[in-house]
């Protein structure tokens, strides 16, 4: 019902690639008789058909969106959710709710041939529904920094776009591998992320910052805990005495001073007793987009400041 | 007290009927996507003649597979939640009683963590199935525990069940904090109620059990009025008081049972819509059993349909509007039809 073959060109873009996606595409063309479509299996093991390339693309979080626009989709993107606000172009797309609460009619009406999910946040109940409904949904399931490499090649191949995909990867490996180099000699300080104020809630085992901690040379004083985001007291705190504490921000500008208060009343802790207690903003670390290289890039230079110092 | 006829409650019945097809026939006209009313209507009229056609493909879909089973759905599970709180408050012979109340829910949103942290639970599937297990057990438990002597005494069954819940809905609490598993997070969004995975499928599952309990609560209604006016009055009467109980704490929980499966907890509904009931039509169970289901049915389609369109594309839980909008109207009742005796 929701398949438009006739629509799209078949094989055209991806004649004079190379003799072999050509013989895959002939195999294909014949197989499924001239619709163009193309089969996949997502990061999830679901197999995805649907019409290739994608020409209205319907993004359901912001680091799908972060991919997307990084690879050129600009056109491709018809809506995305609520939370996508980065690039700035993001802002001028239809909004398909939220990450917990999709708003189907809104995808209905923009009639995507392809919709990108992520299995970090929206659930299968979601991508269910929208199977019932006639949507095709390809599901990414980033865990840690690699997988972003992964999702973002994954990504590409489901939207024709490989070679700006093998360019972006390149770049975020070449400098991620910098930092893993520079770092890995260097004397690993102990670390404490503050995400939430009350309660205090820090990241453990699984998630990206524990993850992006590890590569730019430190140790997370929680990245023992089993939950992906723990709650600690400060009594924990203080017996972990961290050395370095960043608290992440939505808004690094914002109440920093009142935060940053807080902290100067435990004098004994070794980052607040050596001034060691900076803000990160929360989209560059918790983000599984490109832009993540910025926070592991980030948390090198507050590790590491004599090393990085530019 | 007011003379209840079989014609009154018909002619009343038909007011309130007339009134619950003209909230379905507005809500599906809502949306966060603007289809035109006639056209949306065109659309639904077409497709119960079985004809295709009436809008475009996408506006059939919004229309037939979105807006209209949302509003079957909410329909079923007001009708139900509103005679299933009734019936609680006359049996526990207790105002503040709501289909919640004897931890129905609780039991349903333990079964749900349980399918869930056993990797079984998606909305539509699993997750249904478990929720009701969950429900059915805890209705036997509380049964078990809140009687007595074979007999049903109504302050000790009040006590079993809000203790169950309140054991139960720390399980949940304590599930939800030491998990590691962020699928368990969704459980907090399904207790705040959800009709945005209604399908034909979930009405077509509740629509048994919701039409039996209300079915049977209603052929009970001359007893239950009876049983108001105390018990050793009914059994003088000739009242077999303990059955009449039984079934209707039976019918009733059930009737939670099913809807908290289908769609989450829906607060207020169950509480407000008896009591407005009683406040217009007068407490005899005759009137208010059929007035509760169709007008409980009309407000929780509008409160859903407000809670989807107010803030589109962002969905508010619907929770927020029935107690927000619910609230107020019934303060208004209360003070403008103190009069009348409420239970």
């Amino acid at each position: 019902m929701k398949n438009l073959p006739t629509k799209f060109p078949p094989l055209a873009p991806a004649l004079g690639t190379s003799s072999l996606t050509l013989l895959f595409f002939l195999v294909l063309s014949f197989s499924i008789s001239y619709s163009a479509e193309r089969t996949l299996i997502d990061e999830v093991k679901r197999e995805v058909t649907f019409p290739f390339p994608p020409k209205r693309i319907v993004s359901l979080a912001p680091n799908i969106t972060e991919i997307l626009f990084s690879l050129g989709l600009d056109e491709e993107i018809v809506g995305v959710s609520i939370h996508c606000t980065f690039p700035e172009k993001a802002n001028t797309k239809v909004r398909i709710g939220s990450y917990i609460r999709l708003d189907f009619e809104k995808i209905i009406s923009l009639n995507p041939d392809l919709i990108i999910a992520t299995g970090a946040g929206n659930t299968r109940d979601m991508v269910d529904r929208l199977g019932e409904l006639g949507f095709s949904t390809y599901v990414i399931y980033p865990k840690n920094f690699s997988d972003i490499l992964k999702n973002i090649a994954h990504i590409g191949q489901v939207v024709n776009r490989e070679k700006e995909a093998k360019g972006i990867i390149e770049g975020l490996r070449k400098r991620s591998e910098r930092v893993i180099e520079l770092t890995k000699d260097l004397p690993r300080p102990k670390v404490f992320i503050q995400i939430g104020e009350t309660p205090m809630v820090t990241v453990g085992k699984g998630s990206f910052a524990d993850d992006l901690i590890r590569l730019a040379g430190g140790e997370n004083i929680a990245g023992k805990e089993k939950e992906v985001y723990p709650r600690f007291g400060m009594e924990e705190i203080l017996k972990r005495s961290p050395e370095v504490i960043m608290i992440s921000s939505m808004n690094p500008k914002g109440d920093y001073q009142k935060v940053f208060q807080e902290w100067t009343r435990w004098k004994t802790l070794p980052a607040v007793k050596n001034g060691r207690v900076h803000m990160i903003d929360s989209d560059l670390i918790d983000r599984p987009s490109p832009r993540i290289i910025e926070g592991l890039e980030e948390f090198a230079r507050i590790l590491h400041p004599e090393t990085f110092k530019k | 007290m007011k003379i209840i006829t079989p014609k009154k409650v018909f002619t009343i019945s038909i007011f309130l009927g007339l009134l619950l097809i003209l909230v379905i026939l507005v809500s599906i006209t809502l949306g966060s996507v603007n289809v035109p009313p006639f056209r949306s209507i065109r659309i639904l009229f077409q497709s119960i003649l079985g004809l295709k056609g009436g809008g475009s493909d996408t506006e059939r879909t919004i229309i037939l597979s979105l807006r209209l089973p949302r509003a079957i759905l909410a329909g079923l599970v007001g009708a139900g939640l509103s005679v299933s709180g009734a019936t609680f408050q006359a049996l526990l012979r207790n105002p503040l009683a709501d289909p919640y109340i004897l931890g129905v829910s609780s039991g349903a949103a333990v079964g749900a963590i349980i399918a869930l942290l056993l990797g079984l639970g998606t909305f539509s599937f699993g997750l249904p199935l478990a929720s009701f297990l969950g429900a059915l057990l805890t209705i036997l438990v509380v049964f078990y525990f809140g009687r007595q002597d074979r007999k049903i005494h109504p302050h000790t069954l009040l006590l079993a069940g809000v203790i169950t819940g309140s054991f139960l809905s720390a399980l949940i609490m304590f599930f939800i904090s030491v998990s590691r598993r962020e699928e368990l997070h969704t459980i907090l969004f399904w207790l705040m109620g959800d009709f945005s995975f209604s399908n034909a499928r979930a009405i077509l599952i509740i629509f048994p059990y919701i039409l039996l309990g209300v079915v049977l609560l209603y052929l009970r209604s001359r007893h239950l009025n009876l049983i108001l006016s105390g018990e050793e009055n009914a059994i003088q009467l000739g009242v077999d008081v303990e059955k009449l109980k039984l079934i209707s704490y039976l019918s009733a929980s059930l009737i939670t049972a099913a809807s908290v499966s289908a769609c989450g907890l829906i607060g207020f509904v169950g509480l407000i819509i008896p009591h407005s009931v009683r406040l217009i039509f007068g407490p005899d169970h005759r009137l208010l059993i059929p007035s509760a289901a169709l007008l409980g049915a009309s407000f929780l389609i509008a409160s859903d349909t407000l809670a989807r369109t107010l803030l589109a594309p962002v969905e508010l839980p619907v929770g927020v509007i029935t107690a927000a909008f619910g609230g107020p109207f019934f303060i208004y009742l209360l003070k403008t039809r103190k009069g009348i005796k409420t239970l």
